[in-house]
């Protein structure tokens, strides 16, 4: 390989990790969820596995995150998903009665990022085992801010 | 033309394998690269990688609550996971999934393992292995054949059977990776016989190693190191002696390929506390080598070898016309295949699940394309039948392409084809 084309490929590396950094589909990206449904009433709903990821914009200062369970937790206990920003612990949300949408209002820290999104992941304290392992339905994600 | 054809194929190939997975991972309809099968390959490579875990428990809970779905079972006794499939794709793809988590960090994508970037890498690990075997069938079939012949052999087994859709639909099964495996060990088994240098050596006992830990049944294929071009069995005592004169090289690979499988072993006493496992047991599948569907496996429209890839029928003539350096292959690649078609046909379930055509085979591919080369050489000798066999060549390469989009659009059933739901579905897109 020649010095031209060395240079060329360490510029082209260097360009698509600048890219990646940040990139701006990030925010439609999420892992550990199944595809949209609809339930009767016309509430849209997606089911997480037993963990599930996706972002948000940074700008947003809080954001109202609709859960249920469907299947109640062992023993008939509460389900709980735990919530986490980056990394951080944010919240623990307790589902007490399956059939019922909770809807729970948590603020985003406001912590200095250069990124477009944050990251949020929610783990599931149990899953339901059928033709497909599932956590819980989460709803459409209402965010507060300048960008909501 | 065609020297430079033959250059550039494998540059070809990359491009339409890239094009093919661009077009079928980006319909909304698409299903994960990681997936049936390609899930319980690759789910080592997170498990040691992310999770720092051996036992497959970490994985189980984090994702979900402390099972697996089918596939992976705990086993009686120990009450640790046994993941039905074995270890060698998961540790060639680590590669792969090194840089995939490299960059997960970097875009700060969830390091779960399963995440966008995991997935890609996976399924791009197969594709890239399949361009790295056919470079390496190119090389062999270019010392024995006329370029145009290899060229066209390269073009058959590609498109002419299900190879290409297991590169690209299907790279996370363990196929793709298995055909690079075996077209290394078709090289390398020829170069050592001509000259048993160390690093030939070595990397034979690596390449034998990988094969057994990616496709356990496919250590009957390792039979064709000591056969290779043994012609009749009065050389067989010839070639004890020259096993016997390379003793060294032969325990030095035997060593290295036996370091190779010893993780799987270690992982099978692990959780079953026996080094030597029927992994498939607790699912109740096993070998019926007394009553193989040999016929159902070779020729049968719901998964016959022959059915949905005609063109290898070119092979087998191939087989009865080899001369020079095809026809000393044929005796050891005759019975490695026979041997290998009777395991594939015992399986209790012969039609390996959900497939497009019979994917146990594309794993010894690289030996049928040593007689499809043979074949087209005789061809190309008798003027008058080049035509014939071109247009034939072409139509059955043809077909598999078009049956294959037809399987990527679900036109096809997964299972059990029916000749009437063959003939129904022939060439409809709907």
């Amino acid at each position: 390989m020649t010095r031209t084309r060395l240079v060329a490929v360490a510029a082209l590396l260097v360009l698509g990790l600048a890219y990646l950094r940040d990139p701006p589909w990030l925010g439609e990206v999420t892992s550990g969820m199944l595809r949209w449904e609809e339930d009767p009433p016309g509430t849209r709903f997606r089911w997480t596995i037993g963990r599930a990821s996706f972002f948000v914009s940074s700008a947003a200062t809080g954001m109202t995150l609709p859960l249920r369970a469907v299947f109640p937790g062992p023993n008939g206990r509460p389900v709980i998903v735990r919530v986490f920003v980056d990394d951080r612990w944010l919240a623990d949300i307790e589902l007490p009665r399956p059939e019922e949408w909770v809807q729970t209002r948590l603020p985003l820290p406001r912590t200095a990022t250069t990124r477009r999104f944050r990251r949020i992941d929610l783990h599931i304290s149990r899953t339901a085992v059928g033709p497909f392992i599932l956590g819980v339905m989460t709803g459409e994600i209402r965010l507060e801010g300048p960008l909501s | 033309m065609i020297r430079w054809g033959l250059r550039y194929f494998v540059g070809f190939a990359a491009v339409c394998g890239l094009a093919g997975y661009l077009w079928l991972f980006t319909r909304d309809s698409a299903d994960a690269p990681i997936r049936s099968d390609g899930y319980f390959y690759y789910l080592y490579a997170p498990s040691w990688l992310i999770y720092h875990d051996v036992s497959l428990e970490a994985v189980a809970q984090d994702w979900n609550g402390g099972v697996y779905p089918g596939g992976i079972e705990r086993w009686p006794g120990t009450n640790r996971w046994l993941n039905r499939l074995p270890i060698g794709v998961a540790v060639l793809m680590m590669p792969f999934v090194i840089v995939a988590d490299l960059l997960t960090r970097w875009s700060n994508l969830p390091r779960d393992g399963f995440s966008l970037y995991y997935q890609h890498a996976a399924a791009l690990a197969g594709l890239a292995y399949f361009l790295v075997g056919l470079a390496v069938l190119r090389r062999t079939l270019s010392r024995y054949f006329a370029p145009a012949v290899t060229l066209w052999t390269l073009v058959a087994i590609t498109w002419g059977t299900n190879l290409f859709h297991y590169a690209v639909y299907d790279g996370t099964f363990s196929h793709a990776f298995s055909f690079a495996l075996v077209c290394a060990l078709v090289e390398l088994t020829d170069l050592w016989w001509a000259q048993p240098a160390r690093r030939l050596t070595a990397a034979l006992g690596l390449v034998a190693g990988l094969i057994v830990i990616t496709r356990l049944t496919n250590g009957l294929l390792l039979a064709l190191v000591p056969a290779w071009r043994l012609t009749s069995w009065s050389q067989v005592g010839g070639r004890v002696d020259d096993l016997w004169q390379r003793r060294g090289a032969v325990l030095a690979m035997s060593a290295l390929a036996a370091a190779v499988v010893a993780p799987q072993l270690a992982i099978y006493k692990f959780a079953t506390n026996h080094w030597i496992v029927n992994s498939y047991a607790p699912y109740g599948l096993g070998f019926t080598f007394l009553s193989p569907h040999l016929f159902g496996a070779l020729f049968s429209t719901q998964r016959g070898l022959f059915f949905w890839s005609p063109v290898l029928l070119l092979a087998v003539a191939g087989a009865f016309v080899a001369r020079g350096w095809a026809r000393q292959v044929l005796p050891a690649a005759a019975v490695v295949f026979a041997l290998n078609a009777w395991v594939i046909a015992s399986w209790t379930e012969w039609q390996y699940g959900a497939s497009y055509g019979h994917r146990a085979f594309i794993d010894s591919l690289a030996l049928m394309a040593i007689f499809l080369a043979a074949f087209f050489t005789w061809v190309g000798e008798r003027p008058r039948l080049v035509p014939p066999v071109a247009a034939v060549a072409t139509l059955a390469t043809a077909l598999s392409v078009v049956q294959m989009i037809q399987y990527w659009l679900r036109v096809w059933p997964v299972r059990d084809t029916t000749w009437e739901q063959y003939r129904a579905l022939f060439l409809t897109f709907r």
